[in-house]
């Protein structure tokens, strides 16, 4: 009787600590992931009458935080400008938001070791990977930061690229307005990505 | 005469600023979960039925997150991943206090595409900006 009672409970200790271990499994799994769909990016382009910045509020970021796989993507259409003419400019003539509606990065933070994500700080990084924009795909390498705050990473980086680079056409109009050099301002605050 | 009038009329084009939609009339009227699905029915037609339109969405708010002042509400099925995200006129956030998850309302807003996602984690969304709450 006493062996019956002794074999019960040996099984249900058996049984609380596979489910103890499948939850801190799935638990760590779900933390590797960080996720935003409201990041933020800028650019600014200083031109020699004046100075263009567009912003956009719904960046989506995906972070691997194990393997340090990174991921941003854009809908063109979503940037906003103070000016609506140069709003229109940019989609229809510039960037061609109806044949390339979106713009993305993929690619991966080349020190990801360096980032410890279970401690607050701020880590330097040096990402790299496959910017595409106006169809146009090109190897990028960037320095960038993240910041580890209660958990949770903020992604931040500013890169200058080329209109040329990328096969954007300036009419000769607007070169004096519109220089070919952008800078570009990300900022990703992330979540952990329930799964 | 003519070269003032035309001198005028760069102007205020060159000046123009991007209308508020408060008082736009909207193209279309659809519900939430409609929109997504059409979308994901056929995204060559959606987009050329929706292109450059201005659009009211009726759903449920499946989430309000709030970032340095800007407001995006996620409208939709609360089982489904995929919503339609509308992120508030910066001018107009103060109608975005008070709204909650479950709560239904209707948005209009200028469409400006679907992001499908391609990782298989996050769902995909018609996004919409410059919106207000009706």
């Amino acid at each position: 009787m006493r062996y019956r009672i002794k074999a019960k409970d040996m099984q249900q200790r058996n049984f609380v600590v596979t489910v103890i271990l499948v939850l801190s499994v799935t638990f760590v799994s779900a933390q590797d992931k960080f996720f935003t769909k409201n990041g933020r990016i800028s650019f600014v382009s200083k031109g020699n009458i004046e100075t263009i910045t567009a912003n956009h509020k719904s960046v989506t970021c995906v972070l691997d935080s194990k393997t340090g796989v990174i991921q941003f993507s854009v809908l063109m259409r979503g940037f906003e400008f103070r000016k609506a003419l140069m709003q229109e400019h940019f989609n229809e003539n510039y960037v061609e938001s109806d044949k390339y509606p979106r713009s993305e990065f993929r690619g991966q933070i080349v020190n990801n070791s360096a980032v410890d994500y279970s401690k607050d700080g701020v880590y330097e990084v040096k990402v790299k990977g496959k910017l595409t924009i106006h169809g146009v795909t090109r190897e990028i390498e960037n320095d960038g930061k993240i910041t580890i705050k209660g958990g949770k990473p903020h992604a931040a980086s500013t890169l200058v690229i080329s209109l040329s680079d990328y096969k954007i056409n300036i009419p000769g109009i607007h070169r004096d307005n519109i220089n070919n050099t952008v800078t570009i301002t990300i900022d990703c605050p992330m979540e952990p990505l329930k799964s | 005469m003519v070269i003032v009038v035309v001198a005028i009329y760069a102007w205020s084009e060159f000046t123009r600023t991007v209308r508020p939609l408060t008082d736009v009339e909207p193209d279309f009227t659809t519900d939430a979960v409609a929109l997504i699905a059409e979308f994901e029915a056929n995204e060559t037609e959606a987009d050329k039925k929706y292109h450059n339109k201005i659009i009211v969405v009726n759903g449920m708010v499946k989430s309000v997150d709030e970032l340095e002042n800007t407001f995006s509400i996620a409208l939709g099925d609360t089982n489904n991943m995929s919503s339609v995200r509308c992120v508030l006129d910066s001018n107009l956030v103060s109608a975005a206090a008070g709204i909650r998850r479950g709560q239904v309302i209707a948005i209009k807003g200028a469409i400006t595409g679907f992001k499908k996602d391609d990782t298989g984690l996050l769902g995909s969304d018609v996004e919409l900006n410059r919106c207000v709450i009706e």
